[in-house]
């Protein structure tokens, strides 16, 4: 009789010990998720032989690239202006604001983009962006390493992405066309 | 004293429309003080004002505001004898009347304010403005309107409302204990109205885009028409007609919408000019006074109505200008009775909109600007040495009085010799993204001109072309359209003139100025338009006159903002672009502008607008001069009009593809031995070899070109040409 009661508190004392397995391995997946979460959004696109990104928060729109009108005696990064949305717009080379020299393709897409002072402008664009994510330690520690407009980020498979700043950029940009005038 | 909210809000109202009446009342009497004036005209402004100062009296009364109907009541006595005897007014009491319209406005803008049981006596006020006029400086115009400073004077006797400030004619005061009651209006931030134009705009492109569906809908019809099948799509076309009736209606309702909307947007951020220059009159009036100076302010454009933000920030500006105009400027009157000018100093303020440029001079028939005296005064104060001295020429002299700190006065008095005025005026000029110039001849006077973009309203606007590219023009600086006759032309060596009405006017070749080809004299036919702006008048010539339009001019975005060819941008009906041409840019000296002709040229060819600015970026910064082709055919037409040292032309186009185009130029002897690099989106063997059988130079993938390889392949091309030849 005796053993019966002790077998019962072992079989009890298994139970619990499952129940708190499992509550530690549901509370782990959710550390684990929670670190997963800590992530930056960008929309990742090729530019030549490389990725490049640009932070999906300053994305406003993506569109067809069309009705741009060249505008004579622009900077050459000055593809055009637009309308978007009652606005003036101009359209930019993100390949000459980035002193590269090409595409592999003709850009088909203009993305409106925040240049980070409130101001919208359209950068052109092989093809539409892809969302993706990046380890915000990783763009943290890229941010601290990189003073310029485009830091080097990796992802988790190691693949280089270049995370682009639109306010670095911009700054830059402009302090360029001032210089230059 | 509690205050009956009713009665007060009747007060706030009476104070607003109390400062309409006594502007008008002012600058009858500012006329009345000049010479000349017939007999008649005396005797209606005297009636006029007898009429304006009973109805002060009058409503003062009414509302129970007994010091303000006794002032009211004295001015009418210091009237009535002038009056009836109808004659010029003499200055002193022209002062004491001012001095009694600003006790009145000083008062009932403190009664709006409930601030009435703190003011002094009236009787003092009485006695004061009776004993002796004032000096006039006390009245002088402040930004924030003609009373302002007699209402700051006033705050200290209010203790218990300081803070409330100097509030908005008609805007209930802080203090009161009911806020803002329903019918007096709403306080909306700039933002949100900005945030409204927007939409406004918004829905004007919605409105183009049903005007576009209508015309989808129309060509469908067409088509279903054109089939053989009308029988059968009878009903289709019907129901498809109908529908497009009703878009059509619809297009002109939403048309008259946003025609409304923009006319109430306009109603609520615009006011006239002459609300901030009439009060301008005063100014100038007590200040040449105090100087012992004659002057008169004609104002020209005082209609246009303007940003009432804009108008805020120029007031400043302009009384400035026109203060440093009286000061340094006008003569005193034996002096410029000596020069041969009237005693009088002439003053004008010229206002002027052109499509989204507004125009703003300021000028003066005074001694001008004594360019001796500005090198001697920055040399002095340190702000700019002798070396950089002795390389400015005169226009960068005169442009030193802008400079902080700078005044030629050696002394300082209440009106100038602080240095400070014309460096403000141009940091408010420049906050507003204008710009501010100054022109002046010695002895004859000097001219500010201050050029401010707006935003509101729309402006005939021509539509012309140059190669592909279409711009329009303000219509104001159009003065005439024709066609080149080579009997009016006058071609020289290195420019054509256009005989034009007794005058030689240099030909500018619109194409050539915007840098799309080479210049070249007008040909046969071709048409000219005679463009003036700033008295300077140019034959501008263009390949189309496509027609006018009444279009929004909208400021361009910041990364275009700085070319100086353009004033901004206006959408066009199926929601295209249209850049606008600045005349004072068409009709500068487009020669400092021109491109050498000794530099290398290059066509790039490339139905990609975003190649075709990538490829002209590279090239320009080896040092080409770059034009652009947007298809095939269009090549053909630049090659067969100008030489060029190099063709890089997409593989893969529409219209003509680049193999075509090779032939074209090989088949020709100018052009058989032109270097032509081809451009391609493939990077196959196949392709490059299609390419080079066709008898390119050198073949490029999008990929090398990517990687940087254009420029040195372009010079490596023409380097083999050049050996080969």
């Amino acid at each position: 009789m005796k053993g019966t009661p002790r077998m019962v508190d072992e079989a009890l004392a298994e139970e619990t010990r499952e129940l708190l397995a499992r509550r530690a391995a549901r509370l782990r997946e959710q550390g684990e998720s929670s670190v997963e979460e800590a992530v930056h959004w960008i929309a990742e696109f090729p530019l030549g032989e490389e990725r490049y990104a640009l932070p999906l928060e300053s994305l406003r729109a993506a569109l067809p690239l069309r009705m741009v009108t060249p505008v004579p005696l622009s900077e050459p990064a000055v593809i055009g202006v637009l309308r978007f949305q009652g606005q003036v717009l101009s359209a930019l080379s993100l390949a000459s604001l980035l002193g590269g020299h090409g595409w592999r393709q003709d850009p088909a897409v203009l993305l409106v983009v925040d240049r980070g002072d409130g101001e919208l402008c359209a950068l052109d664009c092989e093809a539409i962006p892809r969302p993706t994510t990046l380890s915000l330690a990783s763009v943290e520690a890229a941010r601290a390493r990189s003073e310029g407009p485009v830091m080097e980020v990796f992802t988790q498979d190691r693949q280089l992405i270049h995370l682009i700043n639109p306010k670095r950029l911009f700054s830059v940009s402009e302090a360029g066309v001032r210089h230059g005038r | 004293m509690a205050v009956d909210p009713m009665l007060q809000g009747l007060v706030a109202g009476f104070a607003v429309e109390a400062q309409e009446v006594i502007q008008k009342v002012t600058m009858d009497l500012l006329e009345l003080e000049r010479e000349g004036l017939e007999n008649d005209a005396l005797a209606k402004i005297y009636t006029r004002l007898g009429r304006h100062l009973h109805t002060l009296k009058g409503s003062a009364s009414s509302l129970g505001l007994q010091d303000l109907g006794d002032i009211a009541h004295r001015l009418e006595d210091a009237l009535a004898p002038l009056k009836a005897t109808t004659q010029k007014m003499p200055r002193t009491v022209v002062d004491i009347l001012l001095h009694g319209l600003d006790l009145f406005m000083l008062r009932a803008q403190a009664h709006a304010d409930g601030r009435g049981d703190y003011l002094p006596d009236p009787a003092a006020a009485l006695a004061q403005l009776v004993a002796s006029a004032p000096p006039p400086e006390a009245a002088s115009v402040l930004p924030g309107g003609a009373f302002a400073h007699a209402h700051t004077q006033a705050q200290p006797q209010a203790p218990s409302l300081v803070g409330a400030g100097p509030s908005e004619p008609g805007a209930p005061s802080s203090s009161d204990p009911q806020g803002e009651s329903a019918d007096s209006g709403w306080r909306v931030s700039a933002r949100q109205v900005t945030s409204l134009m927007r939409e406004v705009e918004r829905l004007r492109e919605v409105r183009l885009r049903v005007e576009e569906r209508s015309r989808e809908l129309e060509r469908v019809s067409t088509l279903l028409a054109k089939q053989g099948l009308l029988a059968e799509t009878a009903e289709a076309r019907t129901l498809l007609s109908g529908t497009g009736r009703s878009l059509r209606t619809d297009g002109e309702e939403t048309s008259d919408i946003v025609d409304a909307l923009e006319e109430g947007l306009k109603a609520i951020t615009t006011r006239p000019t002459r609300t901030i220059l009439e009060p301008l009159q005063r100014m100038v009036r007590d200040l040449s006074r105090q100087l012992g100076k004659e002057a008169r302010l004609s104002v020209v454009g005082a209609e246009v109505s303007l940003d009432r933000r804009l108008l805020e920030k120029l007031q400043g500006a302009l009384v400035h200008l026109l203060r440093n105009a009286v000061d340094h400027g006008l003569e005193m009157p034996a002096e410029r009775e000596k020069a041969g000018k009237h005693q009088e100093g002439a003053l004008t303020l010229r206002v002027e909109q052109q499509g989204n440029l507004l125009y703003l001079e300021a000028s003066d028939d005074g001694r001008g600007i004594d360019l001796v005296a500005v090198r001697r005064v920055a040399e002095k104060r340190g702000l700019v040495t002798a070396d950089e001295m002795a390389r400015l020429n005169d226009n960068q002299v005169r442009d030193l009085i802008f400079s902080a700190g700078f005044s030629t006065r050696s002394d300082v008095t209440d009106t100038s010799g602080r240095g400070v005025g014309l460096d403000a005026v141009r940091a408010t000029v420049e906050s507003l993204q204008g710009r501010i110039e100054v022109a002046s001849t010695r002895g004859q006077g000097t001219r500010f001109v201050l050029t401010l973009p707006v935003d509101l309203g729309s402006s005939p606007v021509l539509m012309v072309r140059a190669l592909e590219q279409y711009v329009g023009l303000p219509m104001l600086a159009v003065e005439s359209t024709q066609l080149a006759r080579a009997d009016s032309l006058r071609v020289g060596k290195r420019r054509a003139h256009l005989e034009h009405l007794g005058q030689l006017l240099p030909v500018v070749d619109l194409g050539a100025r915007l840098g799309l080809r080479a210049s070249a004299p007008p040909a046969e036919g071709q048409p000219m338009l005679v463009v003036q702006s700033g008295g300077r008048r140019v034959a501008l010539v263009v390949d189309a006159v496509v027609g006018d339009r009444d279009l929004v001019i909208r400021p361009l975005p910041s990364e275009v903002r700085e070319v100086a060819a353009w004033q901004g941008a206006a959408t066009l009906s199926r929601g295209e672009l249209l850049l606008i041409l600045r005349p004072d840019w068409v009709v500068s000296d487009s020669e400092k502008t021109q491109v050498s002709a000794a530099s290398r040229r290059a066509l790039v060819v490339d139905d990609s607008l975003t190649a075709r600015a990538l490829h002209r970026a590279m090239l320009e910064a080896g040092g080409f001069q770059v034009h652009l082709a947007a298809s095939g055919a269009r090549a053909l037409e630049r090659l067969a009009a100008d030489t060029y040292d190099v063709v890089i032309c997409d593989l893969d186009m529409e219209e003509m593809d680049g193999t075509e185009l090779i032939a074209r130029l090989r088949e020709k002897k100018e052009t058989r031995t032109l270097p032509v690099i081809l451009v391609s989106a493939h990077d196959s063997a196949q392709a490059r070899e299609r390419g080079l059988a066709a008898g390119a130079d050198g073949f490029l993938s999008k990929r090398e070109c990517a990687a940087g390889r254009l420029l040195a392949e372009v010079l490596d091309v023409m380097s083999r040409r050049g050996s080969r030849a």
